[in-house]
């Protein structure tokens, strides 16, 4: 291609640097005339320039990044939660009454209201009181009388401490078993909607190879067709033209033979 | 704003994890795209590219900036192409996964495009695969380097350590084999 381009210098290189738009300006006015001059070097920067648009379809495939998937909390807090979680509210209510009494007793305190209106006090800021040490060792007996609430108070602490001492573990045990099965699940889960996924992947890519065959067969046929037709044509045309060749042949004799 | 490469590359030199990753981010792709484009293969290319940035980092308190952190890194690269290709004894095989290639095909798919108009565009690329991996491996790096990263000849040569007018003759030899054999294959102009 380029024995009919009579450039002088380095045709290659500037060639290239044309194709890339990047002549050297000590080079390109002369270039630049020569190429408006030189239909080897114009056709030849065409082709280049068509390899370049052809180069420009090839993408490499996307790069496979790291799964990130968000991080599962940390067990130890999850079960505390999930285990606080899976306690009844009636035992939550419950336990807040208990630890609200429990406070109340530790804090010995003391509710009264009497002509000088309600007054809260602790135990341990009650003023002391005056007399026999008898007495005294009958005032416990006086409050469980004015409060008859403690002995239920203390039944159902009783109570709940029984069935609280017994819930962590079980609560424990149930929510590491329900972890378990979410996890499994979740697994399993996966693992079927890639299976469904590859599945679908496949049909679909079957389905396209099919449609592609079946396209590609038809254009094949389409073209012998066409192929063969215009055979048919040719031959017909061909026949047509011998026949009027003779006609105007045996014309040509007649008129010489009448003159 | 957006820190340049060399002020991310004096952050992580002094310690911070985060510059580098940024870094990472900002060169993951084309690094991967030169070592898929060079090399031909993607799970080889991932390991080159994982393996650019590995080497990075561990050098990366010699780097002073001599040249742009992006050329040190294409060099790097460049180099562990070129180890792979020697150690694989074997021009870059592009492969083409046959079970999702044509899903690929069918995403890749333009809204307006006929089926036949997509299976002729994968063709092509096909093509471009097949014959740049035939190229030698001067002239298709230097082809890469210039077509799909649109360095500079003169950033070209001084990445693979050769003259200015040497980088243009690949590529006008490169480009020429292309030409012809796409030309051949029926996918001339």
């Amino acid at each position: 291609m380029n024995t009919t381009c009579t450039y002088r210098g380095n045709r290659e290189d500037l060639l290239v640097a044309s194709l890339y738009g990047d002549v050297d300006p000590s080079d390109r006015a002369a270039f630049e005339e020569h190429i408006a001059a030189c239909a080897a070097c114009r056709r030849e920067l065409d082709e280049l320039g068509v390899v370049r648009a052809r180069l420009g379809h090839w993408t490499p495939p996307e790069p496979a990044r790291a799964f990130a998937s968000a991080p599962a909390p940390p067990v130890g807090r999850r079960g505390v939660w999930a285990a606080l979680g899976a306690i009844p509210a009636w035992a939550q209510v419950a336990a807040a009454l208990l630890c609200a009494g429990v406070a109340a007793g530790v804090a010995n305190l003391d509710v009264k209201y009497d002509r000088n209106g309600l007054s809260v006090r602790t135990g341990w800021s009650a003023p002391a009181r005056g007399g026999a040490p008898a007495a005294a060792s009958q005032v416990p007996v006086a409050a469980q009388h004015e409060t008859p609430w403690r002995a239920d108070l203390a039944a159902l602490e009783r109570q709940l401490r029984t069935e609280m001492r017994a819930f962590p573990a079980q609560a424990t045990a149930d929510a590491a078993r329900r972890d378990l099965a979410d996890g499994e699940t979740l697994r399993r889960v996966r693992a079927l909607i890639d299976q469904s996924e590859r599945k679908q992947q496949k049909e679909l890519a079957l389905r396209i190879a099919e449609v592609a065959t079946d396209v590609r067969a038809q254009r094949v046929a389409d073209l012998r067709n066409i192929d063969r037709n215009l055979n048919v044509i040719q031959s017909n045309t061909g026949v047509d033209m011998l026949r009027l060749y003779r006609m105007t042949n045996d014309l040509a004799v007649r008129v010489s033979q009448t003159k | 704003m957006t820190s340049t490469d060399e002020e991310l590359v004096a952050r992580s030199i002094r310690g911070d994890p985060e510059s580098f990753n940024e870094l990472i981010l900002r060169w993951e792709r084309p690094i991967y795209a030169l070592a898929y484009r060079t090399i031909g293969r993607e799970e080889d290319a991932r390991d080159v590219c994982q393996e650019t940035f590995l080497r990075a980092f561990r050098a990366l308190p010699g780097f002073r900036g001599q040249a742009k952190f992006s050329s040190w890194l294409y060099r790097i690269a460049l180099n562990l192409c070129r180890d792979w290709i020697r150690r694989e004894r074997r021009t870059p095989i592009v492969e083409t996964p046959a079970d999702v290639d044509m899903i690929e095909l069918a995403e890749a798919a333009e809204p307006s495009e006929s089926i036949e108009d997509l299976i002729a565009r994968k063709d092509l690329v096909r093509a471009v695969e097949r014959v740049m991996a035939r190229l030698p491996e001067e002239q298709r790096t230097a082809i890469v380097l210039k077509e799909y990263h649109g360095l500079t000849f003169q950033e070209i040569a001084d990445l693979v350590g050769c003259p200015l007018s040497t980088v243009k003759t690949r590529l006008y030899q490169g480009l020429t084999v292309v030409r012809r054999e796409m030309a051949k294959g029926g996918l001339g102009s």
